[in-house]
């Protein structure tokens, strides 16, 4: 509460002072107070962490004992394990593949929900309910129903003659459920894109039509580029997100990213070589070598936006 | 082009902010002739289809839950061919607590949760989208690679600082990094649709006289309803789903909540109560679909609804 | 306000720091200590002074054991009310991630459940302490039990129960089938596999001699044990050779291309639903390999009693190749503040005929025979029947395999994972054993 009396003393303080320059100086205070609980937050929470993870990548730590100082062994040790390059792999492609058709997905039905219909929310109630689903230990069973070999797409392609696999547990299908898991799981992104919907401020629909714009020409050069921060948001959400992929993974294939590690994410394997092979060390070398790579994309992305993110501000 | 055209049409640049908000009227447009109609009812089929499809999982995951544990397998189709209410009164009482414990103890979590990141977030996010302050690149950056370490190689070293702290078995370490906008997620959020507020609102606000702190509370805050509605639905759904920091920094039988509780009904290596854990599972589906039933409302009151005060 | 912002940058600098250093020091000093034999015997002078003392007691597993070790655990404070037991249990994939992570920060439960494959390791770096110096009666136990148990010379954990490997058949689907119960005494892993390709042929479609066992280390060790081989050798290195483990597969190969066993990808989506899902536990399936005290959670997902048979070839080769398992073990932390109190409850846990008559067959059977006989008489007919399996075996088994080597861990899933490769064609079954070798070798350091 003094905070805000205290904010608002300092407004009335600048009454009058109308100068970008003046307006910036205070905005440094302003700043340290808005942001006093995450600098709180950063350095007592998770900075620490964050740097022990990076001290224990260079060590040999087995969660048992005291870690031991190796140098950059378990950097050196991730270019010749297989396994890692194939959760690389893996992990690649279900990112490509499966964040742009979540993505579009979750648009297309953000606006099919937006507006215009009734009972919208309780489509739009049903359709999120999949996502409050998450990563719940029922999904594995879930999903088997469906996508096994006795589910209930074999049964649907039965009735055209044709005999399916057990998808969910073929390494050449397994993985391919799982991007079709997160394409359903799309609400969170679709709540986004309604919240950001209606955002867009109604008049500048309306200019639009004065100046004889149709419903697809307002979507194009209205919805479109007032919802770039938006779908930029949720793109590098998603990205981050499927990067860290790992409750679907570890629920669906019974936490071993089989058959075969076809579903070996690099996110499971982390966990598996942390936690169940207890070497925390290389799991932590691990963490740091996916942070690069998250951290590379992020920034390619944040780059790129220039391009074609387009701010009010 | 086509945005030039809009800002063509953009308001000049300093108005009041009276005169802003009559520029938002309240939004029209009823379809009227029945070929509207037509279309709306093959919409709502096309609709009511699609979420059929959507929903076959969890409509499995219903009729599981009224079949008694036997045949859940054995007979795995959509209708049962026996029914009974023994999963939810077994699953209820199956657990050293009734299910509700967990429920509330789950509810503390979320609640402290809530408050902390609507609060904490959305300083954090207006701090990030309006002001101008030295480092504010690097500073965004490390708030984002905040969120680029998995959790699997964060909870130990986190472990060892609760635990130093006597937190571990408290609700703390669930909620007091929620009060420090520790969750960059809802920062990066929030600072998206801060941006997509237009500055000339600021800018007649600081006409009138107002502050950074009148600003947040009396423009961003009512005009990123829809932002903190996000916020808030998501907190309440990631932190009711959340397994791992749960399982790991509560210990105490008492102290579980509902997904730990959850996973205590199956074990790999014995025998699993799955008709329990599918109705559990539906019964603590049950307060977060309300909640999203109920929130949505706040979801959709965007810039364009909402009137100034 | 350029100072003041200055301050507070060099302030925040050492927050880094101090909260790094706090988490790396708290990383390396809280956690196991070097010299735990020690350890527990100086540091409890505290109970059975009176004064009021907590244990923590973790372990995994569902609902029902969760209940029923509740149940010991209010009978044990009862007879002791100046020790309280703090439960903390979660399913079997949780327990050894939050296990590890409590280890770590120095919160090692005073008495927790380890399990085979995990033992070494948790000995090897003296997390656990050495039972042998604590007062705890280890005489009703089976000695070449509680040797399953040492571990370079100490006492790490006592086993809760045994265990052995076993064939579970339905005897429905054999009659259904027309085919004879095999005398398991003599039947040789051919007759197995004809078997199985009866039943399948006799039963049509969607329903199968056998569930795939490939996954599951310990069959292979029975293999190998009857041709005089085994998985690890007591020097804790490898002790098969290729040939042993590609012919092993080789057999799951066969079975699967007579139609005798599903193919690989519904193989794969049995093995992972547990005994609900499992063939038996849906009546689409003839026999599996089990352990012995999964045999009520089976039956009573298959809804009829099943029966326990041997392993086919016990006596095909040089000798017999089935063992008992330690179910569980219970073990004490070698940190605990209070190895007195933490020493009475496994005694407790162990020798308490009416923990015994709670606990039942539920960590395997009872490893103290004389409280294994006290409750004898209130075991379900499944429950007998493992019980009078075990016992007949006993005259049988030549000697237990030693304990498995610092790395173990590991072997489970290398096994499985090379396994789902043999059932899906993408190895054969001798680079599938050329694999397992260098990856198995790879993970105990050999």
């Amino acid at each position: 509460m003094s905070v805000v009396s205290e904010l608002r003393g300092m407004g009335g303080k600048k009454r009058g002072k109308r100068q970008p320059s003046a307006m910036r100086k205070g905005d440094g205070k302003a700043a340290a107070i808005f942001l006093a609980p995450w600098f709180i937050g950063l350095f007592l929470i998770t900075a620490g962490p964050m740097i022990a993870s990076a001290y224990l990548s260079f060590t040999d730590y087995s969660l048992l004992a005291p870690p031991e100082w190796i140098g950059f062994d378990n950097y050196t040790r991730m270019f010749e394990d297989p396994r890692l390059i194939n959760s690389l792999k893996v992990t690649f492609l279900y990112v490509f593949i499966s964040v742009p058709l979540q993505l579009a997905m979750a648009l297309a039905l953000a606006l099919v929900l937006d507006r215009g219909l009734r009972g919208l929310p309780i489509y739009r109630s049903i359709y999120y309910l999949p996502s409050l689903l998450g990563g719940s230990v029922a999904i594995a069973l879930l999903w088997r129903q469906v996508f096994g070999a006795d589910g209930l797409v074999n049964s649907v392609l039965s009735v055209f003659g044709i005999e399916g696999e057990g998808w969910v547990s073929h390494p050449d299908y397994a993985l391919g459920t799982l991007m079709v898991l997160n394409v359903w799981t799309f609400g969170a992104p679709m709540i986004i894109f309604l919240a950001g919907l209606r955002q867009i401020p109604q008049m500048y629909y309306e200019a639009a039509s004065i100046d004889g714009a149709g419903k697809w020409r307002q979507f194009r050069s209205v919805t479109i580029p007032l919802l770039t921060p938006i779908i930029f948001f949720n793109l590098i959400l998603q990205l981050i997100g499927a990067f860290q992929t790992f409750t679907q993974a570890y629920v669906v294939s019974g936490g071993t990213g089989g058959p075969a590690d076809s579903t070996m994410f690099y996110t499971l394997y982390l966990y598996q070589k942390g936690f169940a092979s207890l070497d925390m060390g290389y799991a932590s070398a691990m963490a740091w070598l996916l942070l690069a790579i998250i951290a590379g994309m992020t920034a390619v992305n944040f780059l790129a936006s220039k391009y074609w993110v387009f701010y009010n501000d | 082009m086509t945005d030039s055209a809009v800002r063509n049409d953009a308001p000049p640049s300093k108005p009041t902010l009276t005169e802003v908000a009559e520029r938002y009227p309240e939004p029209s447009g009823k379809p009227s002739q029945w070929r509207g109609r037509t279309r709306s009812i093959l919409k709502h089929a096309a609709l009511i289809g699609f979420g059929l499809v959507m929903l076959y999982p969890l409509l499995w995951m219903i009729s599981s839950s009224f079949k008694p544990d036997a045949i859940i397998f054995r007979e795995p189709g959509l209708i049962p061919t026996e029914f009974t209410w023994d999963n939810y009164t077994d699953g209820w009482n199956a657990l050293l607590h009734p299910f509700d414990h967990y429920l509330l103890n789950s509810a503390i979590i979320v609640f402290g949760s809530l408050i902390g990141n609507l609060v904490s977030c959305s300083m954090a996010a207006y701090a990030f989208a309006r002001l101008e302050f030295r480092g504010r690149n690097l500073w965004f950056a490390i708030m984002l690679m905040s969120i680029m370490l998995p959790i699997h190689v964060i909870i130990v070293p986190q472990y060892i600082l609760f635990s130093s702290l006597d937190w571990i078995n408290t609700f703390l370490p669930l909620i007091v990094p929620k009060l420090l906008a520790t969750d960059a997620f809802f920062i990066f959020l929030m600072v998206q649709f801060f941006r997509g507020i237009p500055r000339e609102l600021d800018e007649a606000a600081r006409l009138d006289g107002c502050g950074h702190g009148r600003i947040y509370f009396k423009i961003m805050l009512p005009l990123s309803l829809p932002a903190l509605a996000t916020t808030a639905i998501f907190t309440f759904i990631w932190t009711w789903n959340d397994f791992f920091s749960q399982l790991i920094f509560l210990t105490r039988p008492d102290m579980y909540t509902v997904p730990v509780a959850l996973r205590t009904f199956i074990d790999a290596t014995s025998e699993s109560s799955w008709g329990s854990l599918f109705a559990m599972s539906i019964v603590s589906l049950i307060p977060i679909f309300l909640v999203f039933l109920f929130g949505q409302k706040y979801l959709v009151k965007g810039i364009a609804t909402t009137g100034l005060k | 306000m350029i100072t003041s912002m200055r301050k507070r940058t060099m302030w925040r600098a050492g927050a880094v720091l101090a909260a790094g250093a706090l988490a790396l020091a708290a990383c390396s000093s809280d956690s196991g200590s070097d010299d735990p034999s020690d350890e527990p015997t100086d540091g409890g002078t505290d109970s059975g002074s009176g004064e009021q003392v907590e244990i923590r007691f973790s372990w995994w597993g569902s609902d029902e054991r969760h209940t029923l070790t509740q149940e010991v655990i209010d009978l044990f404070m009862e007879e002791n009310p100046d020790i309280s037991v703090v439960a903390d249990f979660t399913d079997w994939g949780g327990y050894w991630d939050k296990l590890a992570t409590t280890v770590a920060g120095g919160d090692t439960p005073d008495v927790m459940t380890q399990e085979e494959r995990y033992l070494t390791d948790y000995a090897n770096r003296g997390v656990v302490a050495d039972m042998s110096t604590l007062d705890i009666d280890t005489s009703m136990i089976d000695p070449s039990v509680l040797q399953s148990g040492t571990i370079g010379g100490q006492l790490a954990g006592i086993a809760t129960g045994i265990n052995a490997y076993a064939i579970v058949a339905d005897p429905q689907m054999f009659e259904d089938a027309g085919v004879e119960m095999p005398d398991d005494t003599t039947w040789t892993w051919d007759d197995f596999k004809e078997i199985a390709a009866q039943i399948s042929d006799a039963l049509g479609d969607g329903v199968y001699g056998v569930q795939d066992y490939g996954g599951n280390e310990a069959g292979f060790n029975i293999y190998a044990r009857q041709q005089g081989e085994s998985l690890y050798t007591e020097d804790g290195t490898l002790g098969y050779s290729d040939e042993t483990l590609a012919q092993w597969w080789q057999d799951l190969v066969d079975l699967r291309e007579s139609g005798a066993m599903p193919d690989g990808a519904r193989s794969v989506e049995i093995a992972e639903g547990g005994p609900e899902q499992s063939l038996l536990g849906t009546n689409t399936g003839a026999m599996g390999m089990w352990w012995t005290n999964q045999l009520g959670a089976i039956s009573s997902a298959a809804g009829r009693d099943l029966v326990l048979l041997r392993l086919p070839g016990e006596s095909e080769h040089e000798r017999t190749g089935m063992y008992f398992k330690p179910a569980m073990f219970y073990s004490i932390s070698a940190e605990t503040e209070h190895p007195e109190a933490a020493a009475k409850f496994v005694d407790f846990l162990v020798n308490s005929p009416e923990a015994g008559a709670l606990i039942l067959s539920d960590r395997g059977l009872n490893i103290n025979t004389a409280v294994r006989e006290a409750v004898s008489g209130q075991l379900d007919p499944l429950e007998v029947q493992a019980a009078e399996f075990l016992a007949e075996l006993e005259s049988e088994i030549v000697d237990g395999p030693p304990a498995p080597p610092t790395g173990a861990a590991d072997v489970p899933e290398i096994t499985g994972r090379i396994n789902q490769e043999v059932l899906f064609d993408t190895m054969s079954p001798a680079d599938a054993a050329a694999q397992f070798t260098s990856e198995a070798g790879a993970a105990i350091g050999q």
